[in-house]
């Protein structure tokens, strides 16, 4: 979900120290002032911009050592967590520089090219794409709420089926098993219907500041924590003037509903990521 | 996710095993316990069927317990994780 498909370099041409092309990201030329340059990738050349046909925009490009970006290279380095996370803060930390000048696409993790008339080529035909894309998010940024709900205490002692009297073979044993599976079942599904409830409101609450919203399957409590499950994890777009109007709604609604303690996060703004895919995914 | 690895010990191996297939019996066993409250739900059960259905089930719940115990796991250690799909069986069966 990392490397995109949009070109690969040529195996092969390991030896001597063959480079590639990297693009971060792609913006419009002139108005704002140039971006800042940051070092991307370890290992390779300094990040520049390349223009694009036309003349009205331009990629935010680096020369990488082709042998560290091959596909079998990028599966092993992008597989080691801590490796993942250098290429990562990278890969953001260039993006977040060029868009300091204004809208930017960025582009997939390790996006790369065999050279950078083929990453010029390639993002040409897909240049009324990016128009519309730079369009949607000038004066926009993306803002993220993730809602998580604090775990109280577990269903009571008895819907364990261990308290004594409800030894096998006496009479009514059964039944009352039964009784009991029900209770915590219904406990379960009520739980489960708060929970949507408060996710589906903070996500309107937000969605009513913002021009576009996408939710992502929230976390599991692997990352955040066994008695924190997370019930929404929104991105949004939002106009930079409305901002202050999605954080203030999102927060209003932490706190306790229906016996659930909730906790509600906001972040941004973030570079656009969540609203400028060019198309390549389905 | 990458510290979690594959291991060959041969002891590790059997013992990993045992939690997968508990972990499927743990899942049916579930799926058994929501399927007989629908049905009662749904009240077609004599009072005789459900003494035995809830007898049954209570029955299964302790033989859990027991192997649990026997091969030294605890319920809550049974699980799959599946992905972006979550766990196979609800964290919290509250």
């Amino acid at each position: 979900m990392t490397a995109t498909d949009v070109g690969h370099p040529r195996t092969g041409t390991s030896g001597g120290g063959a480079m590639a092309t990297c693009v971060f990201a792609v913006l419009r030329t002139g108005g704002r002032q140039a971006p800042a340059l940051t070092p991307g990738h370890a290992g390779g050349g300094a990040v520049g911009l390349l223009p694009l046909p036309g003349g009205d925009l331009q990629a935010v490009v680096q020369d990488v050592p082709a042998a560290d970006f091959t596909q079998e290279a990028l599966r092993r380095r992008l597989g080691d967590p801590l490796e993942l996370e250098r290429c990562a803060r990278a890969h953001h930390a260039v993006i977040t520089a060029a868009a300091a000048g204004g809208a930017v696409v960025p582009l997939p993790l390790a996006t790369l090219f065999t050279a950078s008339g083929r990453a010029s080529a390639a993002l040409a035909d897909r240049r009324d794409r990016i128009l519309d894309v730079l369009d949607r998010v000038e004066g926009r940024a993306e803002w993220a709420v993730k809602v998580h709900v604090a775990q109280h205490a577990p269903a009571p002692p008895a819907a364990d089926g261990k308290d004594p009297a409800a030894a096998p073979g006496r009479p009514g044993a059964g039944a009352a098993y039964l009784a009991r599976v029900r209770g915590r079942e219904r406990d379960r599904q009520a739980r489960h219907e708060a929970l949507l409830r408060v996710a589906g409101r903070v996500h309107e609450a937000a969605a009513a500041h913002a021009v576009a919203a996408v939710r992502r399957t929230p976390h599991g409590t692997a990352i955040t924590g066994k008695d924190r499950p997370q019930v929404l994890n929104a991105a949004f777009l939002v106009d930079d003037s409305r901002a202050t109007d999605l954080v203030a709604a999102v927060r209003a609604l932490g706190g306790a509903h229906a016996g659930l303690d909730v906790h509600v996060e906001v972040s941004g703004p973030w570079v656009p990521y969540s609203f400028t895919s060019l198309g390549e995914e389905p | 996710m990458s510290d979690v690895r594959v291991d060959l010990d041969p002891g590790n191996a059997a013992r990993d095993l045992v939690s997968l297939v508990l972990t499927l019996i743990e899942l049916v066993r579930q799926l058994l316990e929501r399927q007989a409250v629908r049905r009662l739900d749904q009240a077609d059960l004599t009072p005789e069927q459900e003494e035995r259905l809830g007898t049954a089930l209570m029955q299964l719940d302790a033989a859990m317990d027991d192997l649990c115990d026997h091969h030294q796991l605890r319920r809550a250690d049974l699980n799959l994780h599946l992905g972006p799909l979550g766990p196979l069986l609800a964290e919290h069966p509250w």
